[in-house]
C-alpha cells in the first residue's frame, strides 16, 4: 500500500462549514414546520417559518463570496435569459424564495392573533386556512429540505456526500426538529397539550429512525469504493469530528432525547424535561449538519 | 465566445504533462502564478496551502519507498460538474473547449468547487473568484498562437498543449503513440489532463 498524501478537507478550501450548516438547520425548520403547520395552525408556528427561513437565506447570502455582485448577476441571468434548472442550487433559490413568500402569507394571516390588523388580513387568512395553500405550503417545506440534501449529493467533487442517504437524513431530522420546536412552544404555553402529546410519541419515533439513518450513512461510508468517503467516515467515528459525532450527533442529538421521553413516558410529563429534550434535539440537527459537512474531503490523487 | 447548450466546440484544446519527463522543478507551478495572478506571488493560497497557483502539486511516497510526484490542473473535462452545478451559468465552455468562468455571473458560492473531482481551484482571497486553469494571462496568449506559460517554461518539456480535433497536433500524436492515463477515470467526467507514462 502506498503512503497517501493527507486528505484536502473542504471546509478550508470552500468553506462550507458552520455557517452553511447553520443555513441547513434554518431550511430544517422552516421546512418541517410547514409540514406540521397542515395541523398546527399557529401564529407561533407560521412566524417560525417565516423567520427560520429569513435567517436560513440571510446566513447563505452572506455567506456568498461574492455576494456584493448578486444584481449584476441577475440582470445578466435575465438579460441573456439562460437559466441553469439542472443545478439544485439555483432550483434551491426559487424553492426557498417561495417558502419565504408562502411563510410571509401564513404569519400575515396570523397577525391578529399578536394584535396587529393590516389590510386584507381577513382574505388572506381565509386563504390560508385553504387546503390547497395548507398543501403547497407543506409541499413546498418539503422540498426546501430535500434541496438541502440533494446541494451535497450534486457536489461531485466529494464523495462522502454521493449518497441519497443524505436527503433522507434531512428529512427526518428536520421532521425531529419540527417536532422539538412544537414542544417549545408547548412549554411556552404557545399550543396547546394535545399537539404535545402527539409530539413525544412522534419524536420517539422519528429519533428511532434518525438513530438507524446515521448509522447507516456511517455504515455506508466506512465501507465505501472511495478513499475520501472512508476517510471522511472515519473521521466522524473515531478521529478529529468524533466528538461532534458522538457527542453532539449521537449523545445531546439523539440519546438524550430518547432517555428523557421515556423517562417521561414512565413516570409522567414534566415541561423542564421537555424544553431540555427539545433544545437538545435542535442542537443534534444542527450538529448532524455541521458534522456531514465538514468531514467531506476530496479523493486523493496520488496513491 | 460561450457555447450555447447543445452546440460543440470547433477544437478541444487539451493540456499534457508527461510524469516520466518531469524533473519536478515547479517551474511551471510558479510561470502559471507570474503568468496569470501575479499579485499571488507572494501570497499564499490559504485554502490549501502552498502557491496560490493554477496548477498543484503534490507529492507521496509508493510502498517501494520511491518518492512519486503529481502535478494536477484543471482538465477541462468534457462533461465538467462544475458546468452543471453552477447556479447562475457562471462556468461555460468557449469554442476551443475550454471551461471558463464569467465572473459577472459569479456570486462566489462555490459549488463549483466542491463539485471539481479533481479540486482544480482555489479562491482568490481578494476577488472571492474561484480560480483555476486557464487564467486570463495564458488564455491571452493562446489567442495569440502561443502555448500557455506552463508550457513554454518547462525545461524538460515535459508539459504541452494542443488540439485533440487535429490528428496532426503534437498532443494528439502523443497520446497516439504513448501510454497514458487520465485521473480518476471513473468519475464521469471525461477529463482532458492527460497524464503520459514513457519518455
Amino acid at each position: 500500500m502506498s503512503e497517501l498524501p493527507p486528505l484536502v478537507f473542504q471546509a478550508p478550501v470552500a468553506d462550507w462549514g458552520w455557517q452553511i450548516a447553520w443555513f441547513f438547520w434554518f431550511v430544517a425548520i422552516g421546512g418541517g414546520l410547514a409540514v406540521a403547520y397542515w395541523q398546527v395552525r399557529r401564529a407561533a408556528v407560521a412566524f417560525t417559518v417565516f423567520v427560520a427561513t429569513a435567517l436560513g437565506l440571510l446566513l447563505v447570502f452572506f455567506h456568498l463570496g461574492r455576494w456584493w455582485n448578486m444584481p449584476l448577476v441577475l440582470w445578466e441571468l435575465i438579460r441573456a435569459g439562460e437559466f441553469n434548472l439542472g443545478s439544485w442550487m439555483f432550483l434551491g433559490v426559487i424553492i426557498l424564495t417561495v417558502h419565504l413568500l408562502l411563510g410571509a402569507l401564513a404569519a400575515y394571516a396570523h397577525a391578529e392573533d399578536v394584535g396587529i390588523y393590516p389590510p386584507f388580513g381577513d382574505r388572506v387568512r381565509e386563504m390560508t386556512e385553504g387546503a390547497l395553500f395548507r398543501g403547497v405550503f407543506a409541499a413546498n417545506g418539503v422540498l426546501s429540505v430535500v434541496y438541502s440534501g440533494f446541494l451535497l449529493t450534486q457536489a461531485h467533487g466529494i464523495p462522502l456526500w454521493g449518497t441519497a442517504l443524505i436527503p433522507i437524513l434531512w428529512l427526518i431530522s428536520s421532521a425531529v426538529a419540527a417536532v422539538a420546536v412544537l414542544e417549545l412552544f408547548y412549554v411556552l404555553g404557545l399550543v396547546d397539550e394535545r399537539v404535545s402529546v402527539a409530539g413525544m410519541k412522534l419524536a420517539l419515533g422519528l429519533d428511532a429512525l434518525k438513530l438507524i439513518a446515521v448509522l447507516a450513512f456511517l455504515h455506508v461510508s466506512l465501507t465505501a469504493m472511495s478513499a475520501a468517503a472512508r476517510a471522511g467516515a472515519e473521521e466522524l467515528v473515531s478521529g478529529s469530528l468524533a466528538w461532534l459525532t458522538w457527542g453532539g450527533v449521537i449523545g445531546l442529538g439523539l440519546a438524550v432525547p430518547i432517555l428523557l421521553a421515556a423517562l417521561m413516558l414512565r413516570y409522567g410529563k414534566s415541561k423542564g424535561l421537555i424544553a431540555v429534550s427539545a433544545v437538545s434535539s435542535l442542537a443534534g440537527v444542527l450538529f448532524l449538519r455541521a458534522s456531514v459537512l465538514l468531514a467531506g474531503a476530496w479523493e486523493p490523487l496520488l496513491g | 465566445m460561450r457555447l450555447k447548450p447543445g452546440e460543440q466546440p470547433t477544437r478541444r484544446l487539451a493540456h499534457l504533462w508527461n510524469e516520466a519527463a518531469c524533473i519536478g522543478c515547479a517551474a511551471c507551478v510558479i510561470s502559471c502564478t507570474a503568468t496569470n495572478n501575479p499579485e499571488m506571488l507572494y501570497r499564499a493560497d490559504e485554502g490549501r496551502g502552498g502557491v496560490a497557483s493554477n496548477i498543484r502539486r503534490y507529492e507521496g511516497v509508493t510502498a517501494q519507498g520511491r518518492p512519486t510526484l503529481l502535478l494536477n490542473q484543471c482538465a477541462h473535462c468534457d462533461e465538467a460538474p462544475c458546468m452543471k452545478t453552477c447556479p447562475f451559468g457562471a462556468v461555460y465552455r468557449d469554442e476551443n473547449g475550454l471551461v471558463r468562468l464569467d465572473s459577472r455571473r459569479c456570486a462566489g458560492c462555490r459549488y463549483c468547487v466542491t463539485s471539481c473531482p479533481y479540486n482544480a481551484r482555489w479562491v482568490h482571497p481578494d476577488t472571492g473568484l474561484p480560480m483555476k486553469c486557464m487564467g486570463r494571462g495564458c488564455l491571452a496568449l493562446v489567442a495569440a498562437g502561443q502555448k500557455p506559460a506552463c508550457v513554454q517554461a518547462c525545461p524538460a518539456n515535459a508539459r504541452d498543449f494542443g488540439d485533440l480535433n487535429d490528428p496532426e497536433s503534437s498532443v494528439s500524436r502523443t497520446l497516439r503513440t504513448k501510454r497514458h492515463r487520465t485521473l480518476l477515470p471513473n468519475s464521469g467526467a471525461k477529463p482532458k489532463y492527460f497524464i503520459v507514462e514513457e519518455v
